[in-house]
């Protein structure tokens, strides 16, 4: 029974949003707390999972709540209602997209569309870089950033962007912080 | 290329980033510039048509395998979505014991924000390409 409820609540709460996984892991954390799964710790510590998991925020928000409510069962009947009908309609309107862009109009609100994707893309980059643009992590956040400027001038590949980096905040430390690092899922 | 290759490559991007647009970057290396398999234009309808949806953010990368091969593709980058967030599990069970390690935080912390810096340079070069498209059918038109 509570595979099935876990199922519903997923399928209900990641599917009707917009705006990001921040926004569906708050709808799941009222839902987990009126079904009793998770209390305000257990979202926090969730929370902290989902942003060092690699990979969709929101996901392993969705596989790490199925597994305290229903083990692997409950894991794995998450991540796909949480995944596979937002699937669908992408690989759907892809293949629509696929079809009539050769239609110069298609064209145009499809430049102008992909515009405002670009700026879709600076504000996830802004809601990652936020919690570490303050006074205390200014200069380590400005040490990573000119890294990655170098290295990618430099044609590095991204991976190896990431060993560097985290090399260099293994060895130069950061800031004692109680909030995890606010990422867009 | 063949799907599991583009498995491989999409797993590769989705596994090595901490947000859902954060594997653009090696998305765009691996499937742009090196394998030719989409186009920059193909990359941004790909974001497009993921922030147009509702549901996960980094489910845009269901729109990259089915630019790069069709349904097969898609069902690739799904596969290629779901997998890393498999790791969940072992890291909450971990994370009481490490993430209190302040080195071990300090290089999570580092990798996210890298993460944000390659998007922006991600932003830039999507930016100019949008910018340059539409500029051309402005003009054609």
């Amino acid at each position: 029974m509570s595979v099935r409820r876990l199922g519903w609540i997923v399928l209900r709460d990641v599917n009707r949003t917009l705006g990001g996984g921040i926004a569906s892991m708050e709808l799941l954390r009222r839902s987990a707390a009126k079904e009793r799964w998770l209390d305000e710790r257990g979202h926090a510590v969730l929370t902290a999972v989902s942003r060092l998991t690699p990979g969709t925020n929101v996901l392993a928000y969705c596989v790490g709540l199925g597994w305290l409510v229903s083990g692997w069962i409950g894991a794995i009947v998450a991540l796909i209602v949480a995944s596979v009908p937002a699937a669908v309609m992408i690989a759907a309107l892809a293949a629509t997209l696929v079809r009539i862009d050769r239609y110069p109009i298609v064209r145009v609100i499809i430049a102008v569309g992909v515009l405002a994707a670009t700026g879709l893309v600076a504000s996830s980059a802004w809601h990652l870089m936020r919690p570490y643009l303050n006074r205390a992590s200014a200069w380590r956040t400005a040490l990573i950033a000119a890294v990655v400027a170098v290295l990618s001038w430099l044609d590095v590949t991204p991976v190896r962007i990431f060993l560097a980096s985290a090399a260099i905040g293994a060895l130069i430390g950061m800031p004692a912080s109680a909030d995890a690092p606010s990422v867009d899922s | 290329m063949s799907t599991f290759a583009l498995y491989v490559l999409l797993l590769k991007a989705t596994a090595t980033s901490f947000a859902g647009m954060g594997s653009l970057p090696q998305i765009r290396h691996d499937l742009v510039v090196t394998a030719h398999a989409i186009t920059d234009e193909q990359l941004s309808q790909a974001v497009l048509v993921g922030r147009s949806t509702p549901g996960p953010v980094g489910a845009y990368v269901v729109a990259v395998g089915y630019f790069a091969g069709g349904v097969e593709g898609a069902i690739a980058g799904l596969l290629a979505v779901m997998t890393p967030a498999f790791a969940a599990v072992p890291l909450l069970v971990l994370m009481q014991r490490w993430l209190h390690v302040p080195r071990v935080r300090a290089a999570v912390d580092a990798v996210v924000m890298a993460s944000a810096a390659l998007l922006v340079v991600s932003v830039v070069r999507m930016a100019s390409d949008g910018a340059q498209q539409f500029a051309r059918l402005v003009g054609w038109m």
